[in-house]
């Protein structure tokens, strides 16, 4: 008698279980579709999910929530992601961390960005600015940049961390300058600010939204910035091209996946949906006040970015070797 | 007893400690590796483990108490049954499932009662953290799919 | 002056109007009620409720916010004092005298004491950032690493005076609690530390978890086998409002502690939570009675408590001037302010007057809000305490499971919580107090950070942390303190010694 009783029970579990499960792309979505963001709340990536999140929960007509999975560099909350059912209810936000500097990084990471994922096409990036305090004698990145050749055992760099933005960045940048800072490292991009304001620090590479109201205020000094072209948000810092380092191109992009496996159409429709976002007045306002770069033309869209992961995994696997950063 | 327990506990910890980061760099004072600080506080704790022994047998004659484990048992593995089975199941089996295993921790347990209570404070939760505080906590996947 | 009352009346033009006030009073609703729920913290709250600002213009977004923030640190007292539970760091000092009170049934004396102190303390500070935020920046500034390492130092030799039992067992904890908040990551070299290979101890134990094991489950594990002294708190309820005597005897730890609160909370990377100790050490220290601490002192409760809320109200001065923010709460209100798009930072001030002396303006408003709504609930909680024990343990054990579930969605985080309480129930067994380790822990992780940071800065050369005239005046203070609480202990056991 009970055994008939949970076999109807686990029949009846079974059912609902098929019909939450098959993702009816002609329907999809039709209950909420879940973001990873594998860093902590409030953070670039963070924002840069939330504000395109919101437009394309508009486009859709579901809600998009962002769950938050911070740690290891972002490489626990893309594994758990590239885990998730693939039925395009849970994606994720990934990063030139997790999909670009992770594999020459860590030993043990649980997924490969180039195959164990559905591209959905890159969001936002948000460049990198050189900065470094207001008192430091070179005034300009070449200056700077000859200054770390000629003493740059003397000069202290501020990261925020093994694995961060500002690690990774800073790594290329000092191969390129040919400069060997101490390297001092902190827990987030605050407290370098903090120490770069209080005079300790020298230089720093950062993210423009985490620096740029700083160098407005003209409390530090940024050098360059790393895109080809000047950002609206810091119209008075040049180009590393113009300031003499333009092989320094390098910018946080942030872009959508899903697991692999997920439905072709059930992707095109994110694809889709994320488009018109990028193409939305208001939402391209709140991008770039961040100094956010948005993707235009045939830069958006998963073949793009399924392209575009492969060369970013390459170029930091060098970079690595040559700053002499050994995966852990 | 209880410093005698309690420096033997401490240099269990130690060792523990002393064994996890042994493989690391203890680098020089001058530029502290990433072993260094976990060695050092090891070394620290087993030595008070040491000192509290002396005091033991020196004549320390506290008790300890007793060590009933029915409550241990119960209410730390009702918590490791919900961590299980929130994501699977959901709030809704996971909520009743813990408070009803914690129950057997308590001998004054009305079973009427609890599992009424079982019910009430699971739909309490259900209200207050996915409804009023929107926390992305799944309520019963394999029902309504999230 | 009269710059700063034109920049006041500003802000409360601002903080007054209908909507504003309503979305005041929402955030410190919403605050109070995941500040009492144990576990569930006001960062996984404010990031669920980011995308509701969307809707709302940047200064009422911010407001919102804010209230939750202050709201759950007043909220976390409440838990400290009628369950044992510290929410936040915070709260951890609130529980040693607060909960204490509530044993002797005067659990309605400590919190209208909370509340009362708390409210002192939140309209002072609220003054002190708005006349003294700028300048007061510079104090920030004047702490590099060296110095914040040696504020660490000072703070565990406050720890050593928190302790309320043997001297040696305290010592172990703080130094137990360092060595636990160095599992995780490597910070320098990104080498994984004691993580048993577990990729889930990677990023370290989240203070929720540790805090949440060790003084509730394991608090649920000792009551249960007692029922003899839980149910004391039942037996008796006595007055739900402080009498003169009580107010008296707050006056002055209400002063210290709201001083010292503020002066710490300016201080980047999370000073705020040095306030509650300090304050604590301090009253302990100037008692005619030390021995009355940790049995239900009533200004154990009234200093911490006010040092508390000073901290929250101040920690906004790195955010609001410099665009720095002080902890992960503060970070998180970064991130609504870019979504916004304002990035904070030192012309926060100039360009968006509205938003900076709205959100002062509408602290003020806040913790009156709190006052108001806390005072008459305070009857409710005490009632509370009327559930019988045998229901109110599991609803205790759910809340804080579902609270620690929220912090990262993990499942691993509330096994590991387990695996605390069974460690916590033990060290109590053993006669070792939790305090203590908690400290440790929290001060720990940044005491290393700091160290290394400041000894990369001065190439290996120790002689930092003495010439820095900051840094050697707080070590110089952190040696005074344990050397006076080390020498009546060794001075009593001579006394017995020479006596037995």
């Amino acid at each position: 008698m009970s055994q008939n009783i949970l076999k109807t029970l686990a029949a009846i579990g079974a059912a609902f279980a098929m019909s939450a499960g098959s993702a009816d792309a002609q329907t999809y979505p039709t209950r909420a579709v879940t973001v990873i963001v594998p860093f902590a709340a409030g953070g670039p990536t963070d924002v840069i999910a939330r504000i395109v999140g919101e437009a394309m929960g508009k486009t859709l007509g579901q809600q998009f929530i962002i769950e938050n999975v911070a740690g290891a560099g972002g490489t626990t909350g893309i594994a758990k992601g590239a885990a998730a059912t693939a039925d395009g209810y849970t994606i994720m936000m990934g990063h030139m961390g997790t999909h670009g500097a992770a594999p020459a990084l860590y030993k043990n990471i649980k997924y490969k960005p180039d195959q164990d994922f559905e591209p959905i096409g890159i969001a936002a990036g948000t460049p990198i600015v050189i900065v470094g305090r207001n008192n430091y004698p070179a005034k300009t990145l070449q200056e700077l940049v000859a200054k770390l050749k000629a003493d740059g055992d003397k000069a202290n760099e501020g990261h925020a961390g093994v694995g961060s933005v500002s690690f990774t960045t800073c790594t290329m940048f000092n191969v390129m300058a040919g400069a060997k800072p101490a390297r001092v490292p902190y827990t987030g991009t605050g407290p370098v600010i903090n120490d770069m304001l209080a005079d300790k620090l020298d230089y720093a590479c950062d993210q423009i939204v985490s620096v740029a109201s700083q160098v407005r205020a003209g409390t530090i000094r940024g050098y360059a910035i790393a895109t080809d072209k000047r950002s609206p948000a810091l119209p008075d810092v040049p180009t590393t091209t113009e300031a003499g380092l333009p092989d320094y191109k390098v910018s946080a992009w942030n872009a959508l996946f899903a697991p692999k496996g997920t439905p072709k159409d059930v992707v095109a429709k994110l694809t889709d949906a994320l488009d018109k976002a990028l193409s939305d007045a208001a939402t391209r306002k709140r991008l770039e006040d961040l100094g956010g770069v948005i993707p235009e033309g045939k830069e958006r869209g998963g073949a793009h970015l399924a392209s575009f992961v492969k060369i970013e995994m390459d170029r930091w696997d060098k970079a690595f070797k040559a700053g002499g950063v050994m995966p852990n | 007893m209880q410093n005698l327990l309690a420096g033997l506990l401490l240099i269990v910890i130690a060792a523990i400690a002393a064994w996890q980061a042994s493989p690391l760099p203890m680098g020089t004072l001058r530029h502290i590796g990433p072993g260094m600080f976990p060695i050092s506080l090891a070394g620290f704790i087993a030595l008070i483990g040491v000192a509290l022994m002396v005091t033991w047998a020196r004549g320390e004659r506290n008790s300890t108490g007793r060590w009933p484990l029915r409550g241990p048992l119960f209410i730390l593995g009702s918590a490791v049954i919900f961590g299980l089975a929130v994501r699977p199941l959901g709030l809704a089996v996971a909520g009743p499932m813990l408070v009803i295993v914690a129950a057997f921790a308590s001998h004054e347990t009305r079973w009427v009662e609890i599992i009424a209570f079982a019910a009430g404070m699971t739909v309490f939760c259900l209200v207050l953290f996915k409804y009023l505080l929107s926390l992305p906590i799944p309520v019963a996947p394999w029902l309504i799919g999230y | 002056m009269e710059a700063l009352y034109d920049n006041l009346s500003h802000g409360f033009s601002v903080a007054v109007s209908f909507q504003n006030l309503g979305l005041c009073f929402i955030g410190v609703v919403v605050g109070t009620l995941v500040g009492i729920l144990p576990g569930v913290g006001p960062i996984a709250t404010i990031a669920m409720l980011l995308p509701l600002t969307f809707n709302f213009d940047p200064t009422g977004a911010l407001i919102m916010l804010a209230g939750i923030y202050y709201g759950a640190q007043y909220g976390g007292s409440t838990t400290a004092i009628l369950i044992n539970i510290p929410g936040e760091a915070t709260s951890v000092v609130t529980t040693l005298d607060g909960h204490q009170m509530a044993r002797q049934g005067r659990a309605g004396v400590a919190l209208g004491t909370a509340a009362l102190v708390s409210f002192f303390a939140g309209t002072v500070s609220t003054l002190v950032v708005a006349a003294l935020g700028v300048p007061l920046t510079k104090l920030a500034l004047l702490f590099g690493p060296a110095e914040y390492f040696s504020l660490m130092v000072l703070g565990l030799a406050f720890a050593v005076v928190l302790a309320q039992g043997s001297l040696l067992k305290a010592a172990a904890m703080i130094l137990l609690g360092v060595l636990l908040a160095a599992i995780g990551t490597d910070l320098e070299t990104g080498e994984a530390r004691m993580t048993f290979g577990l990729d889930e101890l990677a990023d370290g134990i989240d203070f929720v978890v540790l805090a949440m094991g060790v003084f509730g489950f394991a608090e649920i594990l000792r009551n249960l086998e007692n029922p003899e002294s839980r149910d004391v708190v039942r037996a008796k309820i006595g007055r739900l409002l402080p009498n003169k005597a009580d107010i008296k005897a707050s006056i002055m730890p209400m002063l210290r502690g709201t001083g010292l609160g503020a002066v710490l909370g300016i201080l980047p990377g999370n000073g705020a939570v040095l306030g509650p100790f300090a304050s604590y050490t301090t009253e302990k220290k100037l008692a005619k009675d030390p021995s009355r601490f940790g049995k239900g002192a009533i200004e154990g409760v009234a200093g911490p408590e006010a040092a508390n809320n000073a901290g929250a109200q101040t920690a906004f001065i790195p955010l609001l001037t410099l665009g720095i923010p002080p902890n992960a709460v503060m970070a998180l209100m970064v991130g609504a302010m870019t979504i916004h798009g304002i990035i904070p930072g030192p012309q926060v001030m100039t360009k968006s007057p509205d938003l900076f002396w709205g959100m002062i303006a509408s602290m003020w408003i806040g913790n009156a809000f709190l006052l108001v709504i806390n005072l008459p609930m305070i009857g409710i909680w005490v009632k509370l305490l009327n559930v019988p024990y045998r229901l109110m343990f599991s609803a205790i054990l759910l809340f804080c499971c579902i609270g620690i579930y929220s912090i990262n969605n993990d499942t691993s985080d509330v096994a590991l919580t387990a695996m605390f309480g069974l460690f916590g129930y033990v060290l109590i067994k053993l006669g070792f107090e939790p305090a203590p380790l908690l400290l440790g822990f929290v001060l720990g992780r940044l005491m290393e950070e700091k160290l290394r940071q400041a000894l990369i800065l001065s190439r290996g050369d120790f002689m930092t942390f003495v010439e820095n005239p900051v840094s050697g005046v707080l070590l110089a203070i952190s040696l005074g303190i344990v050397i006076f609480a080390v020498l009546p202990a060794v001075r009593k056991k001579k006394e017995e010694a020479l006596s037995s």
